[in-house]
């Protein structure tokens, strides 16, 4: 009797606090996500400038694949994150790995190649690009990663680490993909270990840092 | 009232209008299903806590549901996780439950299985289930476990740690 006088009394309480809310919808949350990574690369682009050689019509396809693909990895990436924050028995939301396996060919040819190059693909000038594309292309993945984060916030993932890690895959792709666009190397190696460690990087900050903020 | 999908759908759609009686019917009804979902899956004197844990969760959290979605395998998500987190955090319950009242005959639709808690845990390997439902839902120590399954108590200790994790992965698992 005790304990259903407590159930009605929480019942009251959640019925008084009750406000009207506007459901989580898979197209808005996939809109603002696409239009954070949409204002990234502009801010990339404005602030650094396009490709030269793509402006001139000269087109490498290593380049081209390698930003698809990481455009790709961050469609998939997005969808699933949307998906994620809104829980269902029966829903799935693993497609981003076979995207996450595609573009993981990007840094074993990558290492495979410079292996075969052995110290000539480490050169100073290299590595320093190596570190730029690292830093600008983090930096240009913090708005979708905000984003992402504060979908899960408003929704409920039912598995905070995974979702944690495919927010910072996404966000660390959408990232990549936007300095692509200005990045003129289409070396593999630097392809390959430079821009897919944006992911990495990313990936591993959204696993450690994003449960504790959309744990629930 | 009687908590069928389309119900519960309805009701769910107008509370999150704002509707104050709808929602009040919906809690009714979502309590009473989540007492039939959670029966024997947890030990009788944690079931009231368990169920109000998940009434919050669904207020918290009620606009991660859409209309143009089911409810029932919503609401069973949202279960679930609160059932994976309770045990999680459950140590050994202090007193024993009446074993009959948890092996008591299953009264579950036929529907409802996919979405069920059985049916979570059965996706782990039968020494992990054995383990979690002595210790964790049943309230027996790791000895008393370790004696009734013929596994070393670190090994019960292993699985249930294991257990849980793979749980708290497959949550939406059907």
């Amino acid at each position: 009797m005790t304990m259903q006088r407590t159930s009605d009394a929480l019942i009251a309480e959640l019925v008084g606090e009750l406000r009207p809310v506007r459901p989580l919808r898979l197209a808005e949350g996939i809109a603002l996500a696409l239009a954070a990574a949409a204002v990234s690369a502009a801010a990339v682009i404005g602030l650094f400038g396009m490709r030269a050689d793509w402006l001139a019509g000269r087109v490498d396809p290593m380049g081209l694949v390698a930003t698809g693909m990481f455009l790709g990895l961050a469609l998939a990436g997005i969808v699933t994150v949307v998906i994620m924050s809104r829980p269902q028995v029966g829903s799935d939301h693993g497609g981003w790995r076979w995207a996450a396996g595609m573009a993981g060919l990007l840094p074993v040819a990558g290492a495979l190649v410079a292996l075969i190059r052995g110290r000539d693909a480490f050169s100073a000038e290299a590595m320093e690009h190596g570190i730029e594309c690292l830093a600008v292309g983090s930096a240009a993945s913090l708005l979708v990663f905000a984003m992402l984060v504060m979908w899960l916030r408003r929704g409920a993932p039912t598995s905070p680490e995974r979702a944690g890690l495919v927010a910072g895959m996404a966000a660390g792709a959408s990232g990549i993909f936007a300095f692509s666009l200005h990045c003129p190397i289409d070396d593999i190696i630097h392809i390959g270990l430079s821009h897919s460690a944006v992911v990495a990087a990313m990936a591993l900050a959204g696993r450690v840092l994003v449960p504790r903020l959309v744990r629930w | 009232m009687k908590a069928d999908e389309t119900t519960l759908a309805r009701l769910m759609t107008l509370s999150q209008q704002g509707d104050r009686e709808a929602y009040a019917a919906l809690l009714e009804a979502c309590q009473r299903w989540l007492r039939g979902y959670y029966t024997r899956r947890i030990a009788p004197s944690h079931l009231d806590d368990l169920v109000q844990e998940t009434l919050i969760a669904l207020h918290t959290k009620r606009a991660s549901w859409d209309a143009a979605r089911p409810f029932l395998p919503w609401l069973a998500a949202i279960a679930r996780y609160r059932w994976v987190d309770h045990l999680r955090r459950l140590y050994r319950a202090d007193e024993h439950e009446l074993h009959e009242e948890l092996i008591g005959a299953d009264d579950e639709p036929a529907v409802a299985a996919r979405i069920s808690l059985d049916r979570l845990l059965g996706f782990l390997p039968p020494a992990q289930e054995r383990a979690i439902a002595l210790v964790k839902i049943e309230g027996l120590s790791i000895a008393e476990a370790s004696a009734a399954t013929g596994q070393s108590e670190s090994l019960v200790k292993v699985n249930i740690h294991r257990g849980l994790k793979k749980l708290a992965a497959i949550i939406e698992k059907e």
